[in-house]
């Protein structure tokens, strides 16, 4: 018997057919939100493994005929966990009470790359955010803003407020110095590209001293292109412990995107409009000038200027006049999806239109997403992703420069009493009192970056093997991501900094830059179910190919013809061009094991090697184990309100890659008078440079109380970073400046605790909560190379300081006699959030998510500049009472000490909140009959308040944009902003 | 059962493995070349005529590198002018000493300039390597590439040794595993950098030596191994004087560009230009500019000679521009463009280290007659002040002042005379620096 068992189920099939023609089965019933009561429309009722399906009503009802006379109905609905029920021959009405993901524990998170386990399993504190919680509140204007202060375990920064976005992520604090410390984006098992890259500004503004590009350009990151709304579900795998099988490129983490798909079921449609506007959120002010003030800033010949002013009313508030534009904004979204047990679609298109706070900056994309999922056959099926992304963003000049040009520097020094007004010709007179007028900067001057952009991949399983007692599946998966971001800066000859032999005679800067990114995976995954299916086996083997291309062209066209912006239209053109390429090989193994729930163990190995290290064919090994015992579960828990408790542990290993080029010592070109030269680059190159290697450690605690209505996460982990990548500053004499040195240790440890819980719940009132708090705190353990200062102006302005014993983002400088000593750090004490959801009467709803991030500094330079510039606006209080004007005073400082510019940048900030009324289901009915499924109208608000002792525009802010560690350095930013909307949503 | 299980898992197994084997054909990684540039290495052995060049024109281009801080720092400190920037509080505070505010060792403007003129000596040193490793070229044009080369290294080992002075330069760098020690004694330093010059000299005076090589338009005149050696001799010059070597110093001068005439702006230049690749002049700022601008002292004005004609090289703003306490009505002005080329050496620097060697060696009336040249070119009356050491010294020190104005010289004149106390103060506490502090990364190597 044993050995004809396929045989067995052989004719079983054969016998089921008759069965399936003769003895079919009707089932109705309704379906109601398990924790309201109320019912629900629109959920899709399926019959597995059948083509067969169908929609509950307005009334939540629904009517379905089995083929046969059992079989399994799965119901699931968008933001609801799915559920499958049996139908056995007697049923014919079942009830289903689908229940919300507030909790998430019934969701799946990842722990392969190509198998999930159930959150209430899992051993990592895995952070996700699902729609409801990215989008749900209000409209975020690109991905960044709709995780910032969302995720625990992550600094989210923004580096400006510029549309388009630009932001800094770091996950359970800074992983790497000089290596990848942004971790790593997968989007439907796509790699994507998240590079920042320069316009090329530094050409005109000279931010970074020579060369046509520097990390102070403010770019966008590329992340930014992808449309929030597409988003079924982001994952953040924090470190090592959770996401080691990425091996080599997961050391600052890796976040995974999951992007909707369809259901089956009625196809639905679902409009929605949202028109808004934005307004910059906060202003320095002005000082009130007299004319001794004037007299004592502005120097004598400037008092006649200002009393003119005065008397004729000519006053101006210049800040207003710049920052102050109300942005419209205008985002459509159309959504169609829907599909049969074969096929399922999903498109999703965006029309976004936003300006910004300065007048000629603003932000447009266009997206569009096709999302296929087709059942070939019992065997295969497939899925495929793409998204076409069209994106053009004006990000005005703004931050750090030393020509004077940008706005915020110019206005740093411009007092309210000249008029920079264009006259009735239009032309635009000269700032006397800055090397830019910069309202004609504003005007004129063009700073783009457009991108367009395909991102597709295709999953194909095979289900090669099954039985009841083992499964084995094949998949194999490739991805591409390609890009062209065109980047264009213009400056024409007329303005005040490049007319009348100051500047180049204009500068058209124009970019081009190519990005693929291609990756292919395959995965072999055995599912073995022993001893009564209580012990589960789930086997991993894979193979892992990366590829990554960027090439980057950089023109800078000067001595403009006349108005002309073409690249052959100048006097000169200088070119720069940066081909960068990687090719990454990984092989893994994995063997989850899961033991009735109960005990859940996984051991993984990946092996990688990478063209960016050394030995590009040197196998580097990351192992990974976790354990999870699941309290709860065991026979002798007889404990009715704890129903889970759940001890974790896991511990794993991952790398970061040597930036690319460390391990070159080059000969760059170096041209004079028209004849080619070349000169050793100041990077000396390291032949020896190898990966980062991370070993995370993480242990943790998850209860779920009376049936999940509280939820609580508590995580403590340790993560240490060893052979990690520096740029050590050698001795210039020797030529080089720097090097690329594997020579240190960090360390990083931290506390997460999340409480998610639904205090209230009534058909009439419900209310989710979600708290997070995290900490984190890192030592450099060890450095091989002398103390040395990064990411600021140097000693004198407060910079940057990394030391061993000491945090690794510690703020250091000059302090009087003391010398150079620590004067803050730029790593928060701890952060919090709050998210709120409550539901009244099942249609209206209000959520808001408040933000405190408590302690750390920043480098505030912009207050520096207007304190030189003898604008402050308080300049001339004098809040410790010493008779000495607080500009006096802190200009006083400047060489003596950096003190005054450490400042602490603690905030409470409101980010999101949104009050939405759905029309009730028999309003729409009665209206509408059964055309429309569902009706919304809203309001919502992005950064309404910010509750901040900080003295400069925002605490939020990178002068040095997402480059390594040193955000918060403060040098006149793009101000942030405050976002109202209106929204309207319509679903067929 | 068991068994056949495991025998069919085994066979999917294996199929599997095979499609996985399909899906990844190699598991080899190619170890990709620098694809941005040339690596250094390819240099390093049989260098070609080609190699070398580029790396000559590498290292003239590199001259220039940070040569705008380079001025400020000596022009501000030399209390030649003043450097207002809206974006850069430095340059009035810890430049001129202002409060209690001092010199930082780890900051652009300490540590770009030094890194760029070592940047420029390790290229020198590339050549040098390279030239002893290859026989690709001839002895003759080996010889030339040394004598380019030494002289090019001398002369940067000089603009870091005037900037930091008693703090300390390397000479030995060529090893840059085991670089030479700190030199803080300065005669040490100029002795060094004299022996590198007249090193140069013996491979330039060699029996066969050849350029290989075409320098840029600022070397006209200049760019055949025998009228290079004049510049060499020129430089060596320089450094006699610095040294106190008076005597030497005619010697040096008569192998060099000398002309006692009116030809003062004979010599070698840093040049500029817009083709692509090239650098643009940094001393250019446009008149009246506002925020970043370069003024001149408001002593220089006051203090000059009526009817000078080196007063043009400031200009009267159309508004005085004021920055910390600080004022002035006149733009520097030595350039109309920011193609214009800089002087590196030129003839009025030699008449002038002749006139000084001659005072310092008592020959008077030489020193007059050359000082003469000087006064009467500019439009002004000969010298009519008494013919003695000390009064022709103030003479040669306001001459040098006026006729090299902002071209890096008066700190280090007024520092070598031991009279940076002459200089003029603006604000109560500001203070005059003697040296610039050595690079932070230099400390303990």
């Amino acid at each position: 018997m044993k050995k004809v068992y396929p045989l067995r189920v052989l004719i079983l099939f054969f016998l089921m057919v008759p069965f399936a023609l003769y003895g079919q089965t009707s089932v109705t019933g309704t379906v109601t939100d398990a924790g309201s009561g109320s019912t629900l429309p629109g959920v899709s009722v399926v019959v597995l493994g059948t083509t067969t399906g169908a929609t509950t009503d307005a009334a939540g009802r629904y009517s379905i005929q089995l083929p046969g006379s059992t079989g399994r109905l799965q119901f699931s609905y968008l933001g609801y966990v799915t559920q499958v029920v049996d139908v056995t021959s007697a049923t014919t009405n079942i009830d289903v009470k689908l229940q919300e993901r507030t909790t998430n524990l019934q969701e799946v998170v990842v722990t392969g790359l190509a198998t999930t386990v159930k959150r209430s399993n899992a051993a990592n504190a895995v952070a996700a955010l699902n729609t409801k919680e990215l989008v749900g509140t209000t409209n975020p204007q690109t991905l960044d803003a709709a995780i910032s202060g969302k995720v625990v375990g992550a600094n989210v920064v923004s580096s400006s407020g510029a549309p388009g976005g630009g932001i800094s992520v770091k996950l359970r604090g800074v992983t790497s110095i000089f290596g990848e410390a942004e971790p790593l984006y997968v989007i439907d098992g796509v790699i994507m590209d998240n590079s920042s890259i320069s316009g090329g500004l530094n050409a005109v503004t000279a931010a970074g001293g020579g060369g046509n590009s520097s990390t102070q350009d403010n770019p966008s990151n590329r992340i930014a292109d992808l449309n929030p709304d597409d988003i079924e579900n982001i994952e953040f795998l924090k470190g090592a412990s959770a996401a080691a099988i990425y091996g080599s490129l997961a050391a600052a983490g890796v976040v995974v995107i999951t992007t909707k798909r369809g259901a089956m079921g009625k196809t639905e449609i679902n409009l929605s409009q949202d028109i808004g506007f934005t307004k910059v959120s906060n202003l320095l002010g002005q000082r009130t000038l007299t004319e001794d003030r004037v007299r004592a800033s502005f120097g004598d010949a400037a008092v006649p200027l200002f009393l003119n002013a005065q008397n004729q009313g000519q006053l101006f508030d210049y800040e207003e006049e710049l920052f102050g534009n109300t942005g419209m904004l205008y985002n459509t979204r159309l959504n169609v999806s829907g599909g049969n047990d074969r096929t399922r679609f999903y498109v999703g298109g965006l029309v976004q239109d936003e300006e910004g706070i300065i007048k000629r900056t603003g932000y447009e994309k266009k997206s569009l997403r096709f999302n296929l999922d087709h059942t070939i056959s019992k065997m295969f099926d497939f899925s495929l992703s793409s998204n076409y992304i069209n994106s053009s963003t004006d990000r005005g000049l703004t931050n750090n420069d030393n020509a004077g040009v940008s706005f915020g520097v110019a206005l740093s020094s411009t007092p309210s009493f000249v008029n920079l007004f264009p006259d009735e010709n239009g032309l635009y007179p000269n700032n006397p009192f800055a090397s830019s007028n910069f309202l004609q900067t504003r005007d004129l001057i063009r700073n783009n970056e457009s991108t367009n952009r395909f991102i597709g991949g295709i999953t194909i399983n095979g289900h090669l093997y099954e039985t009841s007692l083992s499964s084995t599946r094949l998949t194999l998966r490739s991805g591409l991501d390609f890009y062209n971001l065109k980047t264009n800066a213009l400056f024409p000859r007329l303005l005040q900094f490049q007319a009348n032999g100051n500047g180049t005679g204009g500068a058209s800067i124009q970019g081009n830059n190519f990005n693929l990114n291609t990756n292919f995976a395959a995965f072999l995954v055995n599912s073995l179910y022993l001893a009564d299916k209580t012990v589960t086996f789930t086997t991993t083997l894979g193979a892992t190919r990366e590829n990554f291309n960027q090439d980057q062209t950089l023109n800078v066209a000067t001595q403009l013809i006349g108005s002309q912006t073409n690249l052959d239209q100048a006097g000169a053109v200088d070119v720069d061009q940066t081909i960068i390429k990687e090719r990454n090989k990984g092989l893994f193994f994995q063997e989850e094991l899961n033991y009735k729930d109960q005990i859940l163990a996984t051991a993984g190995l990946r092996l990688d090697k990478s063209s960016n290290n050394a030995d590009a064919n040197e196998f580097q090994a990351f192992p990974k184990f976790s354990l999870a015992v699941n309290l709860a579960n065991f026979d002798f828990w007889t404990n009715e309100t704890f129903n889970m408790v759940k001890l974790r542990v896991a511990y794993g290993q991952a790398g970061g890659f040597p930036v690319f080029g460390a391990k070159y010592t080059s000969l760059v070109p170096f041209n004079i008078g028209g004849a080619p030269g070349l000169i050793n680059a100041i990077q000396r190159g390291n032949e020896d440079i190898k990966q980062e290697r991370q070993k995370e450690l993480e242990a943790g605690l998850d209860l779920s109380i009376l049936n999940g209505k509280v939820v609580f996460e508590g995580t403590v982990y340790d993560k240490t970073v060893s052979d990690l990548i520096l740029v050590q500053s050698v001795p210039a004499s020797s030529g080089f400046t720097t090097r690329f040195v594997n020579g240190g240790e960090l360390q990083n440890r931290g506390l997460e605790l999340a409480v998610s819980a639904t205090p209230l719940e009534s058909p009439n009132f419900k209310w989710d909560t979600r708290t997070n708090y995290w900490l984190n705190r890192s030592e450099m353990k060890e450095l091989d190379v002398p103390a040395f200062p990064l990411g600021g102006f140097g000693n004198t302005l407060g910079t940057f300081f990394i030391e061993e014993g000491e945090s690794v983002t510690q703020i250091k400088g000059i302090s009087g006699d003391a010398g150079v000593v620590k004067l803050g750090d730029a790593a928060p004490d701890f952060q919090m959030n709050f998210h709120n959801f409550f539901t009244f009467k099942q249609n209206l709803t209000f959520s808001f998510l408040l933000h405190w991030k408590k302690g750390g500094e920043n480098i505030n330079l912009t207050q520096l500049l207007t304190d030189l510039g003898g604008t402050s606006p308080d300049y001339d209080d004098d809040d410790d009472g010493d008779g000495i004007p607080n500009a006096e005073e802190r200009v006083a400082a400047l060489g003596v000490s950096a003190a005054p510019f450490v400042q602490e940048a603690s905030y409470l900030r409101l980010r999101e909140v949104g009050l939405y009324y759905n029309l009730p289901v028999t309003t729409l009915q009665r209206v509408f009959g059964t055309v429309v499924r569902n009706l919304r109208v809203g309001v919502s608000a992005n950064n309404l308040f910010t509750i901040t002792d900080y003295e400069g525009y925002d605490p939020e802010v990178s002068n040095f944009g997402s480059n390594g560690l040193s955000t918060g350095v403060d040098v006149t930013p793009f101000p942030p902003s405050r976002r109202m909307f209106f929204h309207f949503a319509i679903g067929f | 059962m068991k068994k056949y299980i495991s025998i069919h898992n085994y066979i999917k197994g294996t199929l599997a493995f095979a499609l996985l084997a399909f899906a990844l054909p190699a598991c080899e990684v190619d170890d990709i070349p620098d694809p941005n540039n040339p690596t250094i290495e390819s240099v390093l052995l049989n260098a070609t005529v080609d190699d070398l060049n580029n790396l000559v024109v590498g290292t003239e281009s590199g001259m220039r590198s940070v040569l705008g801080t380079y001025y400020d720092n000596v022009g501000v400190v030399g209390r030649e002018h003043y450097r207002f920037s809206g974006s850069e509080p430095r340059f009035t505070s810890d430049l001129l000493g202002a409060g209690s505010a001092v010199l930082d060792n780890n900051t652009f403007y300490t540590t770009n300039p030094w890194s760029a003129r070592y940047r420029v000596v390790k290229n020198t040193n590339t050549i040098i390597g390279a030239v002893e490793n290859t026989t690709l070229i001839t002895d003759a044009q080996k010889q030339g590439y040394l004598g380019f080369a030494k002289t090019i290294k001398a002369h940067q080992l000089l603009m870091n040794s005037t900037l930091m002075n008693t703090s300390g330069i390397r000479i030995e760098v060529d090893d840059i595993n085991n670089l030479g020690p700190l030199v803080e004694d300065v005669p040490a330093q100029l002795a060094a950098i004299a022996g590198l010059l007249n090193e140069a000299q013996a491979h330039l005076q060699s029996p066969e030596v050849a350029f290989a090589f075409s320098l840029s338009e600022g070397f006209t005149g200049f760019d055949t191994p025998e009228t290079f050696l004049e510049f060499n001799r020129a430089l060596a010059a320089r450094v006699a004087v610095y040294r106190g070597n008076y005597a030497e110093a005619l010697t040096l001068l008569e192998g060099s560009f000398l002309e006692l005439t009116t030809n003062f702006d004979k010599g070698v230049y840093y040049v500029f230009s817009t083709a692509p690749g090239d650098q643009l002049n940094p001393l250019y700022f446009a008149r009246n500019a506002t925020g970043d601008v370069r003024l001149a002292h408001p002593s220089f004005v006051a203090d000059a000679t009526p009817g000078d004609d080196r007063l043009s090289k400031v200009a009267l703003r159309d508004a005085p521009a004021t920055q910390s306490s600080l004022t002035s009505q006149y733009d520097v002005a030595l350039y109309e463009s920011n193609v214009d080329p800089v002087p590196l050496i030129r003839n009025e620097e030699l008449i002038l280290i002749y006139a000084e060697a001659k005072i310092q060696t008592g020959a008077f009336g030489d020193a007059k007659d050359a000082l003469d040249i000087i006064r009467t070119g500019h439009g002004l009356q000969p010298y009519t002040g008494p013919l003695n050491q000390e009064a022709m010294l103030d003479e040669m020190l306001y001459q040098r002042r006026y006729s090299l104005y902002f071209e890096g010289h008066r700190w280090v004149d007024m520092r070598r005379y031991d009279r940076l106390d002459e200089l003029p103060i603006d604000r109560a506490n500001d203070d005059v620096w003697t040296s610039f502090p050595l690079p932070f990364n230099e400390i303990g190597v």
